[in-house]
């Protein structure tokens, strides 16, 4: 029987205060405090789904090994601190799929281990449409209902929105949306993104001036609340 | 060649300007003692006071008239400040005590009146100078011959010089008011005994007093006001932007000779260029026979060029060998309408040998006109200071032609006799090539009359029988003319080249020295100690430091006196050379000359000769000037490297502390992390529900405190380096409502967002952080049962964000509560490091933004942040694109 959760973290305390959560919600986990360690276990068939990774590790920056990890099949959430920036854009370009602040309040890391297994176990249906909170996307019609009611999109509103329902939850950085939707050369063109999203929102947001469904990560990017699912 | 002419027009709007920033000037401008000025100047004075001037009297001489003393009464009158003189108690006017005491206008009679000895200024028209810059209106008198650009044409008819003079300068911006008495009138005034005349000048100025001279002088004195009312005309045509007929174009040059003359010409020049309106420069010719020039000539020249400049002309200095083409050059360069030169009465045989400059700038000048000053003889005699050593040349040319004649006669039995003249050239060469020109043509004559004397047939007569002799006897003293022109001039030549080959060897020697020390003790040694060495004086520096004086680099002289230390402290204070040969304090036993460098003046160098000539020769001008520059640049070095070691220890202790921080925070945070971690684990209920909110809020507090002391490092340390990006504050507040859990339904918080506000150019986090703290405030400080309000709004391309709240509002000092630690009172009650708004300050203007607080018009505190927007057609032409 495979573990949902891999914890790869030095600090003793935060490790069993992290087991004591996962322990309460039922959720299976292996725990390393090295990145060697941790290698190891993600290699282990049948590999845990989702590695909860700590950067600071006493043998290797935690950043070296995302791509391994990743590989593994692991979905990849950093626990990091509020003000670096950087490494948080570094640890998601290396796909990461989230991160998670130190400190961290175990209600919202909670929330986000269980985002990141259903995109790991997500049933298989159709791959073209995605419901979200208060409406749904379907890629192959090239329609977006909200409410019921259909809202018109330009096309590059509609790939934003899908790029963002492809993987709920998950952060995407502004370059990863802007060399998805803009293509390589727009790369760093941020203000094109923060147009496009202010236009999307007007469309598919309740209230726009307190948008609830695609959120702002500071500096990092956007991701899209909620549970996105695949629709049967 | 160097040259100090501002453009007419600059120099206008200069005058204008400082007018505004400085003291009124008012002259009551007389044409003899006793015409009433004083008694006028009181009158007015009198009348200002009634109209609510401070008026005060720095000095009013009565002369015992009874009637101007009883003008006084009303008027408050500064004490005088006595000075001893060699034992005469003087009386003078107190200058400290009028700046103290600045009035709205001051009276000060006499402006020509020249100071005692040890006053600040040597003469009073400074005093009123610095009055004027303090902003100090001032009233003052003067007699017309008393002004300077004057003084020849008062003294050529009087027949008397007056030693104090005024320079037109200070009458330029005065307003002159003219006190105008008929000479008949005066003269009764005169016999009534109603006019004072000094004991001692007496007799002599009553020969002003004749009909003739008054109206002369009274002649002279109205024009003089008709000129200045001419020029306030002129000036305020020009202000308005109307140029009249204004005589545009004019420009005057003058030609400056050494000699007392030359001093005659600068005065006539100014006059002309006063009529005309015209700037003018003076210009001085270096040729190598000006070069040639020296002692108490070399002397006037400077005192001649110090007058131009005191007369308002711009100095320039050519270096040239033929004067005449150098000033028609320059007058051309200049665009010189006229040229005012001086031209002496001398004999025909003169100027044919020598030549007149004047005619020669006659003849050579086109297009200009030349207005030639005739001037005596006397004024332009040479000075002979070498008579002696020209005299001791005759008499070794003398003795080297005897010498090679006595040898001639010895060998004349073994010599053909066509050798003699050849070799009797040797002498000649010999003293034209080693002597003064002068040496080598007597030399030639001597050598000339021997050959005839003793080896031409007759023998031992001066009679000259063969024709063929006449032709040696020419050619000798040819040769001894040409050989003795070129040895001189490549005498001079070297002489000047090993002049300057020497300034610049020493300079370069000093400034050698001076770059190897680094400690001041042993800097202003060397440097007193090459300086005397290289000018032949005695030299110190002086610095203050704390307050006190400090005298180094002179053993010699460890201590200064009163007067020397009042010297110091004004060339510091003023920047400019002050003491002996100055014109400020000139009573003092030194010259000091501040060391000015980028940093301030670090100092001053003084400088001292025993015996009573200048300190500094004119000549000597150009090295000192260099030597006080290189003097002030290794102070300034020695100051710049204690500087720099002081910052290396600041920055390592800043390292220092920076790392003992990081590491500070790092070892508090993980544990922190755990215990917020932790408490929120357990859930809220049974018997210590109470107690683990407490563990809860607090351990948020201590996080919270934390990261604000290690904003605080950061800002502290300047290491707050935006991360630059477009930024939609729509975003940054949505996640900031979040992180203060204030984004579900029920929250405390209403926003009001204007969605279409522009984007900013920002740091994301920094914003963030800044919201947070503001938003986290409103709530801390309001009462629970009330909303805080968020607003985003546009006004004219800036985006505002304000919080607003509906707590108790602020203090009415709404400044300090952005200083560090600075709490509300009782805010104790709610926690917080009182670092939250000097940080939230420090962050909204490292992205360039403002941030502002005041109360709200219905009670409770408003916080508005403004964030300059970029042009909203850029994010959305870009966009467009996309």
């Amino acid at each position: 029987m495979h573990k949902d959760v891999l914890i790869v973290e030095d600090e003793p305390a935060i490790r069993r205060l992290l087991m004591g959560a996962l322990d309460r919600t039922g959720l299976t986990y292996a725990e390393a405090s090295t990145a060697a360690e941790a290698l190891r276990l993600a290699a282990v068939q049948p590999h845990p789904l989702v590695a909860l990774l700590d950067l600071g590790l006493p043998d290797r920056d935690g950043l070296e090994i995302i791509p391994q990890l990743v590989e593994a099949g692991l979905a990849v959430i950093i626990l990091t601190a509020r003000d670096a920036t950087e490494e948080k854009v570094a640890a998601l370009d290396l796909g990461a799929d989230d991160f998670v602040t130190k400190p961290f309040d175990s209600a919202e890391l909670l929330a986000r281990i269980r985002s990141a297994l259903r995109r790991k176990t997500g049933s298989r249906a159709d791959p073209q449409r995605r419901a979200f909170e208060g409406g749904m996307i379907d890629r192959e019609a090239h329609a977006v209902m909200i409410g019921g009611a259909a809202v018109a999109l330009t096309p590059r509103e509609f790939d934003l929105l899908w790029a963002l329902c492809e993987k709920p939850g998950r952060v995407l950085t502004h370059r990863a949306l802007l060399e998805t939707v803009w293509g390589l050369a727009h790369r760093d063109d941020v203000d094109y993104l923060r147009v496009a999203i202010r236009a999307l929102r007007k469309k598919v947001e309740t209230d726009p001036s307190r948008p609830k469904l695609i959120i702002n990560e500071p500096g990092v990017g956007y991701r899209l609340a909620g549970s996105a699912q695949r629709v049967a | 060649m160097t040259q100090s002419t501002p453009s007419t027009d600059a120099d206008h709007y200069l005058r204008l300007a400082r007018q505004e920033q400085q003291g009124r000037l008012t002259v009551y401008l007389g044409a003899a003692p006793g015409v009433g000025k004083t008694y006028r100047m009181l009158q007015d004075a009198a009348r200002r006071q009634a109209e609510g001037v401070d008026v005060v009297v720095g000095v009013a001489e009565t002369h015992g008239r009874s009637e101007t003393a009883l003008l006084l009464e009303p008027l408050s009158i500064l004490p005088r400040h006595r000075v001893d003189h060699q034992g005469h108690a003087l009386d003078e006017f107190d200058i400290d005590a009028a700046i103290a005491r600045h009035p709205g206008l001051i009276l000060v009679d006499e402006l020509a009146h020249i100071n005692a000895p040890g006053s600040r200024h040597p003469k009073r028209w400074q005093d009123v100078e610095e009055l004027l810059a303090a902003g100090i209106d001032v009233a003052t008198t003067v007699n017309i011959q008393h002004i300077e650009s004057l003084n020849d044409v008062v003294a050529g008819f009087t027949h008397i010089r007056v030693r104090e003079t005024v320079p037109d300068q200070i009458l330029d911006d005065a307003e002159l008011i003219i006190v105008d008495l008929p000479p008949d009138a005066l003269i009764e005034r005169l016999a009534a005994g109603k006019i004072y005349l000094p004991d001692t000048a007496g007799r002599a100025l009553s020969n002003f007093f004749t009909p003739t001279k008054l109206a002369a002088l009274r002649e002279l004195a109205l024009r003089f006001a008709a000129r200045s009312v001419d020029r306030r005309l002129t000036d305020q045509l020009r202000t308005a932007g109307d140029e009249g007929d204004f005589v545009a174009g004019e420009r005057l040059m003058v030609a400056v000779s050494p000699g007392k003359g030359g001093a005659q010409v600068v005065r006539h020049a100014r006059r002309m260029a006063d009529i005309f309106h015209a700037p003018w420069t003076a210009v001085v010719v270096e040729s190598g026979r000006a070069r040639a020039i020296v002692g108490a000539q070399r002397e006037q020249l400077a005192d001649n060029l110090a007058l131009a400049a005191s007369l308002g002309a711009s100095l320039m200095t050519v270096a040239a060998d033929h004067v005449g083409d150098a000033l028609v050059d320059q007058a051309r360069q200049l665009r010189a309408s006229q040229i005012v030169i001086g031209k002496s009465r001398r004999s025909r045989w003169f100027e044919w040998r020598h030549g007149s400059i004047a005619q020669d700038v006659i003849r050579k000048a086109q297009g200009v006109a030349v207005h030639v000053v005739p001037l005596s003889d006397a004024d332009e005699r040479p000075d002979k200071p070498r008579e002696a050593a020209f005299a001791r040349d005759d008499v070794v040319a003398f003795a080297i032609v005897v010498a090679t004649v006595a040898l001639l006669r010895l060998a004349q039995p073994w010599l053909p006799f066509g050798a003699i003249d050849l070799l009797l050239l040797i002498p000649v060469i010999l003293s034209a090539t080693v002597l003064r020109l002068r040496a080598g043509l007597w030399s030639a004559v001597w050598a000339a009359l021997c050959y005839n004397f003793f080896f031409i047939p007759p023998l031992h007569s001066l009679t000259i029988d063969d024709p063929q002799n006449v032709i040696t006897f020419a050619v000798l003293a040819l040769v001894a003319a040409v050989v003795g022109w070129l040895a001189g001039r490549i005498r001079r030549q070297a002489e000047t080249s090993a002049g300057v080959a020497r300034l610049n060897a020493s300079l370069a020697r000093f400034a050698g020295l001076m770059g190897g020390l680094s400690e001041k003790e042993e800097t202003a040694r060397v440097a007193c100690r090459e300086i005397g060495n290289l000018l032949d004086v005695e030299a110190v520096i002086v610095t203050i430091e704390d307050g006190d004086i400090v005298v180094r680099g002179n053993d010699a002289y460890r201590r200064i006196d009163m007067i020397d230390e009042a010297a110091v402290r004004w060339a510091l204070e003023q920047g400019i050379a002050t003491g002996r040969d100055t014109g400020t304090l000139n009573a003092s036993d030194w010259q000091f000359h501040p060391l000015r460098t980028s940093l301030g003046t670090m100092g001053a160098l003084g400088l001292a000769r025993p015996s009573q000539e200048r300190i500094i020769r004119p000549d000597d001008a150009v090295m000192l000037a260099s030597l006080v520059d290189q003097a002030a640049l290794a102070h300034e070095r020695i100051v710049l490297e204690g500087q720099a070691r002081q910052v290396d220890a600041l920055r390592e202790r800043d390292r220092l502390r920076g790392a003992l921080l990081g590491s500070i925070a790092h070892d508090l945070r993980t544990p922190l992390t755990a215990v917020i971690a932790a408490t929120e684990a357990i859930t809220v209920e049974g018997a210590f529900a109470d107690e683990i909110r407490i563990a809860r809020s607090e351990s948020r507090r201590l996080q919270r405190f934390l990261d604000d002391l290690l904003e605080a490092s950061r800002i502290e340390h300047g290491a707050i380096e935006p991360r630059w990006e477009s930024v939609d504050l729509t975003d940054i507040i949505t996640d900031v409502l979040r992180a203060l859990r204030q984004d579900e339904a029920g929250s405390r918080v209403t926003t009001r967002i204007d969605g279409d506000c522009p984007f900013v150019s920002s740091d994301p986090l920094l914003l963030r952080h800044v919201l947070i703290n503001l938003i986290d405030n409103a709530l801390k400080f309001s009462p629970v049962t009330t909303q805080v309000e968020v607003e985003l709004l546009c006004r004219d391309g800036d985006v505002l964000c304000r919080v607003l709240d509906s707590g108790s509002g602020l203090p009415a000092d709404t400044d300090a509560l952005f200083d560090r630690f600075h709490r509300l009172e009782g805010s104790d009650r709610v926690g917080g490091s009182g670092l939250g708004l000097w940080i939230a300050k420090n962050f909204t203007e490292a992205v360039g933004g403002t941030i502002t607080a005041g109360n709200r018009a219905g009670g409770g505190a408003m916080f508005e942040v403004i964030l300059p927007g970029r042009p909203k057609d850029e994010a959305e032409g870009r966009a467009a694109d996309a």
